[in-house]
């Protein structure tokens, strides 16, 4: 005889653990327009390759005899699995038992699913759902002492922000730790109208405000897509699987390999006849740069990462020739490209994410400087703007960047990264200086204009004869920047660059010093 | 189809308006024009739909996230 008996109990336990909470629990995660942690993980993962870790690990209870007489699962589903057939790591909880809380489960597997990412080098996709902590007073009771607070694992939620990509979910009500799980990550998203993430929910914020929220009111996707706490918002569960996967798809496995280059179809040389005329020569007149971006990269490759906040600079992912890039763009149609204190969050914290993993940076630019203004100043702008700069300086990364309008001011230094070896284009289309004309001819010849008989007509002299020096064709005679370029033929040098400095991009962990944040 | 505030995303002053309440709009068509950072920045509709109610009027100062117009 050998172990079948055994193994049937093992297949037993593993039935019981899969009802999770149980039909009724099931049904009303349904009902929430939710998925279950088990749905959720097939539908993330290649189909049929999820292996799981603790598979019947939970509370069991025994009858005097030693039967089993229920199991009741651990709230957190770990294990392994493929996206696109590439290896991930998957933690998911289940809400269907108290309320997916960690603290009072099997705190264990909270740890081992970290650990497992971080030693087998492998990205991790937190799928989370419920309230992290959860139930402090009632493990108080059970304790018969209070915990000082400190998260079990928190070292290994950092050590894998350096280590390995870091997909945070939110896809329901996501509070305390919850909420932190999810940002703890290189990408975040949360499902529109059925996620939440607060610091705590209505439940405690109502008992001390006046004001009785709601919970998207509180904490819904359009307050956290728009303030830079998540970086997207899905329409649907499915949807953010889709986005996870997508996110994956152009990074390593970890710090420790290079991002893969893929096949691509798209002709490294082919021309973009329009950009000739995508800037329109009226200055006040502004343009759309998501067309621009989607047109020089590799067709259908950009997947943009934080449409909705520091709108001003437009971030994601693209391909060019197959090799895997990050892209920085300006968005002129949010003050006309500025970099409010927002946008130079967004541009420092997406700065470390290609530094981390590897990825050459593009940056398509039309900076007018820094946003000016009371708002601005209010906001500390300029400190955010100096950590950007800062950042900026202190990747390893190849750049390249094309000046497609302006670039003005100390927010234009980060056009690209000064401190080493950076390509550099400009269109025909570039202005370029440390003030823009208007206002910057009246501060440079105060004294000049004041001692003319007819003020007005001074500027409007001074500023024809500047007109004539901007022109970026005097700018390149002088090698004041490298070159300036067909914008038609911006994707073939863009390519070019991409296959370029592939050679360049070394593995392994990344050391960023102090930028001010 | 629930009313649809539109909002302008940019804080300044409003330069033009381009559409008329009652007029039909494809997505992406411009409602006004604001004036920020020197630059004209137009305000689109978001989807296609009828203009109900302009809220604004050119000189307007606005803040960012003021709403704008209503469509349906």
């Amino acid at each position: 005889m050998g172990w079948e008996k055994e193994v049937d109990e093992l297949r037993e336990r593993q039935r019981l653990a899969q009802q999770m909470g149980g039909p009724e629990r099931v049904e009303r995660q349904h009902a929430g327009g939710k998925l279950t942690v088990r749905e959720r993980v097939d539908q993330l993962l290649d189909p049929g390759s999820f292996i799981e870790v603790g598979s019947i690990a939970g509370k069991s209870r025994y009858d005097e005899a030693g039967n089993l007489e229920s199991l009741t699962p651990a709230s957190l589903v770990i294990g392994r699995g493929k996206i696109d057939g590439r290896n991930v790591v998957v933690a998911g909880d289940d809400f269907t038992i108290r309320g997916g809380t960690n603290e009072g489960s099997i705190r264990d597997k909270l740890t081992r699913v970290e650990t497992m990412a971080r030693d087998l080098r492998l990205p991790l996709v937190r799928l989370v759902d419920g309230s992290g902590g959860g139930g402090s007073a009632g493990m108080m009771d059970k304790d018969g002492h209070s915990r000082v607070p400190g998260y079990l694992g928190w070292d290994l939620v950092v050590a894998n922000l350096n280590t390995v990509p870091v997909v945070g979910m939110a896809l329901g009500s996501t509070a305390g730790l919850g909420s932190a799980r999810v940002c703890a990550s290189h990408y975040s998203v949360m499902v529109k109208d059925t996620s939440q993430l607060f610091v705590a929910g209505p439940p405690v914020v109502n008992r001390l405000s006046a004001k009785q929220y709601e919970k998207n009111e509180l904490g819904g996707s359009q307050i956290h897509t728009r303030n830079g706490a998540i970086d997207d918002e899905a329409e649907s569960e499915a949807d953010a699987f889709a986005r996870a996967r997508r996110f994956l798809s152009y990074l390593p496995p970890s710090v420790h390999e290079l991002p893969p280059r893929v096949p691509c179809d798209d002709p490294a040389g082919r021309n973009v006849d329009w950009l000739i005329e995508a800037i329109p020569r009226e200055d006040r007149k502004v343009y759309k740069m998501r067309p621009i971006v989607e047109a020089v990269v590799d067709t259908g490759s950009f997947f943009e990462i934080g449409r909705f906040w520091g709108r001003g600079v437009i971030t994601g992912f693209a391909r060019l020739d197959g090799w895997p890039v990050a892209v920085m763009a300006s968005d002129p149609m949010h003050y006309g490209g500025a970099w409010t204190a927002d946008a130079s969050r967004k541009v420092a914290r997406f700065t470390q994410l290609a530094q981390l993993f590897h990825l050459p940076i593009v940056h398509l630019v039309d900076i007018p400087g820094f946003l000016v203004g009371l708002d601005a100043e209010q906001t500390a702008t300029i400190r955010y703007g100096v950590a950007a700069l800062t950042a900026i300086q202190q990747t390893k990364v190849p750049w390249c960047s094309v000046i497609v309008r302006k670039a003005y001011g100390v927010a234009a230094a980060g056009h690209s990264n000064q401190s080493r070896y950076s390509v550099r284009y400009c269109w025909p289309s570039m202005r370029a200086g440390s003030l823009p004309l208007e206002g910057g001819i009246e501060a440079a010849f105060r004294a000049e204009i004041a001692a003319s008989p007819d003020p007005q007509a001074k500027i409007a002299e001074l500023r024809e004869r500047l007109q004539r020096l901007g022109s970026p064709l005097r700018t390149v005679e002088a090698f004041a920047y490298d070159e300036m370029i067909d914008p038609r033929e911006t994707r073939a040098l863009l390519c070019e660059f991409a296959t370029l400095v592939a050679p360049m991009r070394e593995a392994g962990p990344s050391t960023f010093g102090y930028f001010p944040l | 189809m629930s009313a649809l505030k539109i909002c302008t995303e940019v804080a300044g002053t409003v330069w033009k308006i381009v559409a008329a309440p009652g007029a039909t709009l494809a997505a992406g068509q411009e409602i006004l024009i604001m004036e920020s950072m020197k630059m004209e920045i137009p305000v689109e509709a978001p989807r296609a739909g009828r203009l109900v109610e302009l809220r604004v009027a050119e000189g307007d100062v606005l803040k960012e996230g003021d709403v704008v117009a209503l469509m349906d």
